[in-house]
Order: structure tokens, then sequence, then C-alpha cells
């Protein structure tokens, strides 16, 4: 991921649910080496914007573009350049971590899966079935399974839910470092998460 | 792309081979219904098209117990958006197709030589029989895989499965049928075509299922 450098933009981006707008004309760009927080109240969307940006769900209206500025291109498909990881987001109960790892990892090397696994303080876990992981720990994977294929994108829905408070330090600390070669957007009310970014939105 | 599908085969088979859900909800109901049809006929031989009738009946149910199970089962686990995020939806749907068609050879291994046992069934055909077991439950299978994606999708389960599969699958299970009743007949087919018609519907099923099913599974 060294040297590489990735912008994504949103322009106009508006959500509608029938007849109720959930956000409006929202316009925002972000690179790689700063990050970008998107707070609000329950309900107001920020998981949507995420979904959105992500590239998971379309929305009304406006456009989201990614870009590698590296060599000055525009990326229609940007699935392989963004590591996006929310609640609804579950590996699989009845294989273990390693295995819902290796099948995430579409060029992860032993050496990162390691080192990810021993940052969350799963290495000795990672045997076991997600079935006995607490929801904690399953937090953690969570989070390992989004920036496992060192994507240059990472987009966080509520990464601190079900995580205690080393757990947290644990995230924060993490954030901090990729950060500074990634672009980090996070969805969050934790306010030391939110310390965290350069920049945000609030929403609602 | 390969690899993607190679991991997402080697995901359900784990997965499947774990839990063995569908696979013994599959046999059990494949057991059950031999052998009460069986017991019910009491040693005395069926006509031929009453005995493919049953045989396909079987297969037919037995399948869709299971057939479906591969999608719906990550919308009840709620693993469906890690599956969207880690792959394409054309390697899903592959995988996935795959390991239906994988899942109904297996029915048929089980199925076919206990209903053949416990029936006292002779084939005169036997080639022609195999082909058409296999070409028949190859067609289903095909049938099934972008069916079992709209139900998962519409937060249906099993019964809702079989309901839209019969119509879909009727001329499958129709020309199978009367196939079958030919191979135990020992009326050997000048020019197959119940077989050539068997694969043309997978072929032309699969094509269509497959350029498809990304609206089904991507959600916007």
């Amino acid at each position: 991921m060294t040297g590489v450098r990735y912008r994504i933009e949103a322009r106009g981006l508006t959500q509608r649910f029938g007849r109720n707008v959930i956000f409006k004309n929202l316009n925002f760009a972000l690179e790689t080496g700063s990050s970008f927080c998107i707070t609000g109240a329950n309900g107001s969307g920020k998981s949507t914007l995420l979904k959105i940006l992500a590239g998971i769900q379309a929305p009304s209206d406006g456009s989201v573009t990614y870009a590698d500025i590296s060599r000055g291109a525009l990326i229609k498909e940007c699935s392989s350049c963004i590591g996006y990881t929310g609640p609804l987001v579950n590996p699989y109960d009845d294989l273990t971590a390693l295995e819902n790892i290796y099948f995430a990892s579409g060029r992860a090397e032993k050496s990162r899966i390691d080192s990810l696994l021993k940052c969350f303080h799963l290495t000795g876990h990672e045997d076991k079935k997600i079935r006995h992981y607490s929801s904690g720990m399953k937090q953690r994977l969570r989070i390992i399974l989004a920036d496992l294929n060192d994507p240059p994108i990472l987009i966080l829905d509520e990464p601190g839910t079900n995580l205690d408070e080393s757990g947290r330090r644990i995230l924060r600390s993490y954030l901090d470092s990729v950060s500074v070669e990634k672009a980090v957007i996070l969805a969050t009310n934790d306010r030391d998460e939110e310390k965290l970014c350069g920049r945000g939105i609030r929403l609602g | 792309m390969v690899r993607e599908i190679l991991r997402n085969l080697s995901k359900d088979f784990s997965v499947e081979f774990r839990t063995r859900f569908a696979l013994n909800v599959s046999i059990a109901f494949a057991v059950t219904a031999t052998v009460s049809v069986s017991l019910t006929a009491g040693g005395v031989p069926f006509p031929s098209l009453v005995q493919s009738i049953l045989l396909w009946m079987i297969i037919f149910f037995s399948a869709m117990n299971g057939l479906s199970h591969i999608f719906v089962r990550e919308e009840d686990q709620a693993t469906a958006l890690f599956l969207r995020i880690t792959m394409s939806a054309d390697s899903i749907f592959i995988s996935k197709f795959i390991y239906n068609q994988s899942f109904m050879m297996i029915v048929l291994a089980v199925v076919t030589p206990l209903f053949l046992f416990f029936l006292q069934v002779k084939v005169i055909l036997i080639s022609y029989f195999v082909l058409t077991i296999l070409s028949g439950g190859l067609s289903i299978a095909a049938g099934a895989t972008i069916l079992a994606a709209m139900v998962a999708k519409a937060g249906g389960k099993g019964s809702l499965f079989s309901i839209l599969s019969f119509p879909l699958l009727l001329p499958v299970l129709w020309v199978s049928i009367f196939a079958t009743k030919n191979s135990l007949d020992g009326a050997r087919p000048a020019d197959y075509n119940s077989l050539v018609f068997l694969l043309a519907f997978s072929g032309f099923i699969s094509a269509i299922s497959f350029l498809l099913f990304r609206f089904v599974w991507i959600e916007d």
C-alpha cells in the first residue's frame, strides 16, 4: 500500500426512504493519510451513508467517485480498494476465526494475518469457532477482516461497538496508526474516536 | 475469480459438513419416503410409469429440502453482507451453482439405489437410465439455484421455494419421468430427444440465471 494515494469524493449525496429525506446534498472528499468522522443520532443515516461510500448501496441522488491519485485515474469498480465493516457484517459462526480470515483474504500474507491477530489480541483464539467468541472478540475480528487486504480506504461503522475499555484503547491506537497511510472513514458517537479524526460531519 | 469461487466452495462445504443440516434433512426425507412407499406397496410391483413418477417425486422433494439452504442460510445467519463485500456476484453465483450441483449428485447417489432396492425396480436400459437421472438432476439443480437466491432475498423459507420451483421445473420432471419410464420398459429412443431437452434446459436456465443473479443479489 505504501506510496499509493487514493481519493474518495462524495458529490451531492442525498438519501430518501419514501418521502422521508435522511440526508441531503452532502459534499466532501478525503485522501489517503487523513480521517473523517460521521456522527449523529440514531436513525440519522450514518450507516446508510457509509454503505453508499463503500459502494454497497446506491444513493437516491448524487455520486461517489474513487480515484487513484498516484496514477491520475478514476476507478470505476473499487471493491478491492475499500475495506468495510459494520454491525451487519457477520463472520461465519461455524468456521474458525482463521478460516473466516482465509475466506476473506484475497491476497493477505501470513505475516499480515499474524500481525493483525496480535494487534487485536486474538492470537491463541484463531482456531476457535466464531460461535464461541464473545461479542467483543467478534467485533475485533470484524475490524481485522475489513483491513485484511490492506485497502487504501477503510470504512468502519461503529467500530467500538461491544468493545471494553481495553478493546477501545487497542482500536484507537490502531486507527491512529493506519490513518497515516489510509483514508479512514468512521461512523461513531464515541468522543475519543471522534477526536482521532481530522474532519467530520454531523448528520440529523 | 477462480480463487474466489474455490474459496466460497470450500467455505460452503466446510459449513455444510460441520452442520450437515441440509444433507441430513434431504437424506432423512429420501429414506422415509422410499421406505414408506415400499411398505405401502407390500412387495407388489408398481407399473413402470408409477415407479418413474414416485422416483422423481422423491428426488424432487428430497433435493428441495436442501437446495434452497445454500442461500437461505446466508440470510438466516446474517452473513450475506460479509459474503457480498468479500467477492463478486459472479463468483458467488458460480460457486453456489457448483455446490448445488454437487449436492444434487449426492442426493441422486443416495435416493436412486435406495429406490431401486426397496421397490425392486428392474432397469432394462441401464446407461439410458443413468443418463436420464443425471441430466434430470442437473436441470433441477440449475433451476433451483437462482430460485433459492430469490427466495432467500424475499425472506422466504423452504415451503415458498418448493412452491416457486414446481411450475418452473415441471417440464423437467415431465420429460425425466417419461424418459425414466422408457429406460425401465426397455424402449430405446431413436433420437434421445429427452436427454437433449434436459441438457438444453440446464444450459439455458444456467445462462439466464448467471446474467440475472447480480440483480437479485445486489439490492440498491
